[in-house]
């Protein structure tokens, strides 16, 4: 008995090893496409990287499917984006997977809302107030700047859990940010004379965007977080942006523009669609590519 | 020295006001507040109107399948209810769900479902969470991965009731049993899933394995028909899914066998019980395609088949027992169409097709054309409360004179969740 429980250990441990050693020497799951390119650039040729989510899709529902489980059940690592964004459909995956290497708070889980500064953290947390956040708005990732804060706490994760190449991602790092530094100081200067401006948003996606370069989002469409567009809050919305005159209605890919173009119509005003994520529009597949397009859309 | 006792009387006066004012709860020295479970409370209400009344209701069923299926009845000491038993309105339940990590091993999660009869422990179990492998084990109080359905929860169906063929096979609880549970998830690049489970073996419609006292009938002093040993039950099932693009399959094959005491006794008419062998076949499978990240089609359809063969022990007249065989098989079919965070609609259609009751080998000739038509139409204010408007025509009950009862169902639905509850699986 013993004997044949031994045996099946070594085909099962065979079994669950092969596949693996066929890769590249770590394969880490992240949650979102953005999380993906930045795992990559510091990582290289030694890390593998699955995204869960796609971009063009709504990052607070995605729906879990279970080829999801399989990809986590397989991953070395897990890196997400944390906030509470992906409280709707990443818990049930990580569950069902069954992977120690994947639970939260295990040495190969990163949570990178820790490792930022979560601005508009509610006062008082109620559903009253729609859908919120309670440890604040969890859309960081939209900021050059935090971008770089991003990318070195990806580089202390790795170098943590794969010590042998860290010199490998200390250098990639390095030269990430070398040239990060000066696509950011391009934005900056194409930014600067959009200071001020007044913009409406579907959902605040972009207040770490509009805080980097002192846009002013005063209101949106939404009447409370979550909760779709109704027609009180619509014509209120029209009449403030009579009287506050802001630029345009800065609008994500994933939500319908129909109360949006109404609104448009009614007042005039811009819609401009704002990518939130690689893949969120098509010709947007990596991270500059991305601040490229968001600080030429406002013109 | 006045000082410190001054103070220490000022706290205690505090301490027995509101000692949250005093100090915040992060710095109370062996506070534990921080590890509270996630604590969700679900509500159902509905308010119902059928085209007959709750009596006659309750005297029908399905022939050679189940009957006292519907409205409210008394089983084994114990009132029961399904969803929507009486014309009017309904409270269905509130279930308390608790959940959190135990220790880096386990985590524990329970359902605890309250109704006006009484409280029900629906499900208590824990989970592994550190065996690696792709293994997972589960023991407890819990709901079977029989098929796609059986493991959820009522208040995750996209209609108010359950399958025909679910309900009538298996009760309105589904495969709810003691027991252990393992699943192993292979480490292949698309989803394959494979779970085995050992049950208690406790279903009032098809699984058991408790003596049944028939002193009562026979006026023979403890006599009663033997029970089998318990576990009882076993389950297994393998499931794979595929993604294309923006649409994924679920498919899924189930087989469950037990042994098979069905409880009759207490019938007013022609009390009997059965013991025997019963077996269970299932298949499932599930497409969902998303238009967007809101808008989605999703078809779903499960095929159950079983077979009972044993004896059944007639308490009355002649106390015969004949041998009796069941080969029975349904389906159901619904899809559903969401339209955008408010709005959701769906169809269904179920059938029970085969209905094969053989009696000492002789064909009793039941109907085999059971189907009922379901539609539905949900509005949902936010993620966290929902009310659905359904229609249902069962053409699948008869009465006890043999004589088929058509019944429309007209029910609005409440649906209303508090608290922290966590995400749903596909």
């Amino acid at each position: 008995m013993r004997h044949t429980l031994s045996n099946m250990k070594k085909i099962f441990a065979l079994l669950t090893l092969l596949p693996l050693s066929l890769l590249a020497n770590l394969n880490i799951a992240v949650s979102y496409p953005y999380i993906g390119a930045l795992t990559k650039t510091i990582g290289g040729e030694d890390v593998k990287v699955t995204v869960l989510a796609k971009g063009k899709w709504d990052p607070h529902f995605i729906i879990p499917r279970p080829s999801l489980i399989s990809k986590m059940r397989n991953a070395d690592a897990m890196i997400m984006n944390g906030g509470q964004l992906e409280i709707g459909w990443l818990p049930p995956i990580i569950n069902r997977a069954g992977n120690p290497k994947t639970m939260p708070n295990t040495k190969t889980f990163l949570n990178l809302s820790h490792h930022v500064k979560l601005i508009n953290k509610p006062k008082s947390v109620d559903r009253k107030h729609g859908d919120i956040h309670p440890d604040g708005n969890p859309h960081f990732h939209i900021s050059p700047k935090n971008i770089l804060i991003l990318a070195k706490t990806i580089e202390e994760f790795l170098s943590k859990i794969d010590m042998k190449n860290r010199e490998i991602y200390k250098k990639n790092y390095n030269d990430f940010s070398k040239v990060w530094h000066q696509k950011m100081a391009f934005w900056k200067k194409k930014m600067k004379e959009k200071k001020g401006l007044k913009v409406i948003q579907f959902h605040d996606n972009l207040a770490y965007f509009n805080k980097e370069y002192g846009l002013v989002n005063i209101g949106t469409i939404e009447p409370l977080p979550g909760i779709p567009p109704s027609s009180k809050h619509t014509i209120a919305t029209i009449e403030l942006i009579k009287k506050e005159k802001p630029c345009c209605i800065l609008h994500d890919v994933y939500h319908s523009t129909k109360t949006a173009d109404f609104i448009s119509q009614k007042t005039g005003i811009k819609v401009i669609l704002m990518p939130h994520d690689i893949e969120a529009l098509e010709n947007i597949d990596n991270l500059s590519a991305l601040f490229d397009y968001l600080t030429s859309a406002i013109k | 020295m006045k000082k410190i006792v001054l103070t220490s009387m000022l706290c205690a006066g505090f301490a027995y006001g509101d000692i949250a004012q005093l100090l915040e709860a992060d710095k109370r020295t062996f506070d534990s507040s921080k590890y509270i479970p996630d604590i969700s409370l679900i509500a159902d209400f509905s308010y119902v109107n059928r085209s007959i009344n709750d009596d006659e209701l309750s005297h029908l069923g399905l022939p050679g399948i189940a009957h006292g299926l519907y409205a409210e009845h008394a089983h084994g000491g114990s009132n029961e209810a399904t969803y929507n038993a009486n014309q009017g309105f309904n409270f269905n339940y509130a279930e308390l769900i608790l959940s959190s990590s135990v220790d880096p091993f386990f985590s524990m999660d329970a359902t605890f479902h309250f109704s006006e009869h009484g409280v029900e422990v629906e499900e208590a179990y824990f989970t592994t969470t550190a065996l690696g492998n792709g293994l997972r084990l589960r023991g407890g109080k819990l709901l079977s991965n029989f098929g796609y359905m059986n493991a959820q929860h009522h208040h995750y169906w996209d209609f108010g009731d359950m399958p025909l063929v679910y309900e009538s096979f298996l009760g309105t609880h589904g495969i709810n049993e003691l027991g252990a549970q393992l699943q192993w998830t292979a480490p292949t690049p698309f989803y394959l899933m494979a779970g085995f489970e050992v049950l208690q073996g406790d279903n009032e419609q098809m699984f058991g394995n408790g003596s049944v006292n028939i002193e009562e009938f026979t006026g023979v002093e403890e006599d009663s028909i033997e029970g089998t040993d318990a576990p009882s039950l076993y389950v297994g099932y393998i499931k794979s899914s595929f993604d294309f693009g923006d649409t994924t399959v679920l498919g899924g094959l189930s087989y469950a066998q037990g042994d098979s005491m069905i409880d009759h006794s207490d019938d007013h008419e022609e009390p009997h019980v059965f013991k025997g062998d019963a077996k269970l076949y299932g298949a499932d499978f599930v497409a969902l395609h998303a238009i967007d990240s809101y808008r989605s089609v999703k078809w779903q359809t499960e095929w159950l088949s079983r077979e009972l063969d044993g004896t059944q022990y007639n308490l009355y007249d002649a106390f015969t027992s004949p041998d009796i065989n069941k080969k029975q098989s349904g389906l159901y079919s619904q899809l559903v169409y969401t339209h955008d965070k408010n709005w959701k609609m769906g169809v269904r259609y179920d059938t029970i097709y085969q209905n094969d009751v053989m009696l000492n080998g002789l064909d009793t000739n039941k109907p085999d054309d059971l189907n009922k038509y379901s539609a539905m139409i949900e509005y949902h204010t936010s993620e966290f409360a929902r009310f659905r408007l359904q229609y249902n025509r069962n053409e699948a009950m008869y009465n006890e004179d043999g004589l088929r009862q058509n019944i429309d169902t007209i029910s609005l639905q409440a649906n209303i969740a508090i608290g922290a509850h966590a995400a749903h699986s596909f």
